[in-house]
């Protein structure tokens, strides 16, 4: 049988039954711990993802160097 | 074959003595046989019941997204170029939202997992403590500017700054002391349709609605090319797609128990939303353009300043309902996005995270959410911190954000090991990608008027 967690003693036999039975089984808290499985990322996917992320942290700094031209 | 729970449980390959049950799962096992007794009820009215048991995320992601720094730069909109372009160009970038959200709900709905946890699951965590920075500052960036409109708005009825904060923080209290997603969602809505207070706003100050139907149909008049307009463009964009609404969106259809099953249901939730919340932008910028119309200089103006200049024109009880408008704004998001904080932090951890949730066993996830609010409020209080600026800068950070983040859920949302077959079709890849390009050229635009003003000039024609 499933096991109730510490702390949830209160949970009886009729409301399993009713989360096993209504609830999808990747739904049930306890499960969400299985990670899903890795995926590498492939060139192109590097490409773009590195690219994203240096115009992230170059628009960054032109937005701190507008903030401090318009408080000079 | 009809097999029991347990059986099918078995046949998913999951070992049964690794199945613990939690409250969680009780309270959100209730909401779903509600949900199935619905879907299997016929009738007239049974199609409206089910929808009213799977509205929520979408429609408080939407509102939610109509925050206090959002009201503010739409009402700047109004105030800076009256009546033209900005009207279509607004329901455009909830248009965008619409693409982006829609693409959240289904992998919420196919995973069950939060948009957190998926990026560290999937790419590893180097991609994923990147996303959560970046969620991590722009959330903390954005709940200041919610304090900072509670406080203007409130400040119009000469409340003081400390208890417009603390007020906001009893709110939030307030809001998730009910350790039920359901309640919880019901009464967050109920106050999220405040919002549409700025429609009566706009009537009262009686626009040309020639005006109108000329600025849908022709998008004109046009602004000109100004690093100023480009702010704005920026702010209204950021206004309408920001990475909290991914991360809120999918973790609150994981939260609400959504399914496959849902997902039509969950994408007219989505569409609703954006359209109550276009609706709110657009009567804000209407209810505003009498200040450009009155040539009113409304550059340095937080909430509460546009009540006031709006008051000669509508009447004391329509700047109180506008003032009003900006406060309930930055309540209601400043929940959704320490929700948002909250939900991510949760599922990094893999700590419980859900609103479901008693006390006793979601302390970190209510301590994260208390906290992160309670510092902005802080900030908000310390004397003389340039907080207008601060509002607009937001928005348009969170645009510069925005490209990097849909890259991940574009690629989560194309994932087949993940998805199965509710991978986006062709069209939703289309229409995700204009959306990244479009985000991106207008960064770049916002960084080449900042680093070559001459160019841009040059650019603008002058």
């Amino acid at each position: 049988m499933p096991s109730k967690d510490k702390g949830h003693s209160s949970i009886t036999s009729t409301d399993q039954e009713l989360v096993l039975s209504s609830l999808e089984p990747e739904q049930l808290a306890g499960l969400k711990k299985h990670l899903i499985p890795r995926r590498h990322l492939k060139g192109p996917e590097r490409f773009v993802i590195w690219s994203l992320r240096i115009y992230l942290l170059f628009m960054i700094v032109v937005v701190f160097y507008q903030v401090w031209a318009s408080l000079h | 074959m009809n097999l029991g729970p347990l059986s099918r449980l078995t046949q998913r390959g999951v070992n049964q003595q690794d199945v613990v049950i939690t409250h969680e799962d009780v309270d959100r096992a209730h909401d779903r046989v509600r949900v199935s007794a619905a879907r299997a009820q016929r009738g007239p009215f049974s199609k409206f019941r089910l929808l009213w048991l799977l509205v929520g995320p979408g429609i408080l992601v939407m509102l939610g997204e109509n925050d206090g720094p959002s009201m503010i730069s739409y009402a700047a909109t109004g105030a800076r170029f009256g009546i033209g372009f900005f009207l279509p160009f607004v329901v455009l970038t909830f248009c965008m939202a619409i693409v982006v959200q829609e693409m959240t709900m289904r992998l919420g709905s196919a995973t069950h997992r939060g948009h957190a946890e998926l990026i560290f699951d999937r790419f590893g965590p180097f991609w994923g403590w990147f996303s959560m920075i970046d969620l991590g500052i722009g959330n903390f960036l954005t709940l200041i500017t919610e304090f900072i409109a509670i406080r203007a708005g409130l400040g119009f009825f000469g409340v003081p700054p400390w208890a417009a904060v603390g007020s906001a923080l009893v709110f939030l209290c307030l809001a998730v002391a009910m350790h039920r997603y359901w309640t919880w969602e019901r009464t967050l809505l109920a106050i999220a349709v405040f919002n549409l207070i700025f429609v009566p706003v706009a009537l009262l100050t009686h626009p040309n609605w020639h005006s109108v139907g000329h600025a849908f149909i022709t998008w004109k008049p046009l602004p000109g090319l100004s690093q100023d307009t480009l702010i704005i463009i920026l702010a209204d964009i950021g206004a309408t797609v920001t990475p909290w609404m991914l991360f809120f969106q999918q973790s609150a259809t994981v939260d609400k128990g959504l399914t496959t099953k849902d997902i039509h249901l969950g994408r007219i939730d989505t569409v609703l939303g954006a359209a109550l919340a276009a609706t709110a932008a657009v009567a804000t910028i209407i209810a505003t353009a009498p200040l450009f119309v009155h040539h009113m200089t409304a550059e340095n103006f937080q909430g509460a300043e546009f009540a006031q200049a709006l008051q000669p024109l509508i009447g004391r009880f329509g700047a109180a309902l506008f003032a009003l408008g900006i406060v309930e704004a930055g309540m209601v998001a400043s929940v959704t996005i320490s929700i948002s904080s909250a939900y991510a932090f949760g599922e990094v951890v893999h700590r419980p995270h859900s609103l479901n949730l008693p006390v006793a066993q979601g302390k970190a996830f209510y301590s994260v959410l208390f906290l992160l609010a309670a510092t902005a409020g802080a900030i908000v209080l310390i004397p003389g911190l340039p907080l207008v600026y601060v509002v607009l800068l937001v928005n348009v950070v969170a645009v510069l954000a925005m490209p990097p983040a849909l890259v991940f859920l574009f690629m989560l949302a194309n994932d087949r090991e993940v998805m199965g077959d509710l991978v986006s079709p062709l069209w939703a890849n289309f229409l995700a990608t204009c959306v990244v390009v479009f985000l991106t050229l207008a960064g770049v635009l916002f960084g080449v008027s900042v680093i070559a003003p001459n160019l841009f000039a040059f650019l603008g024609g002058k």
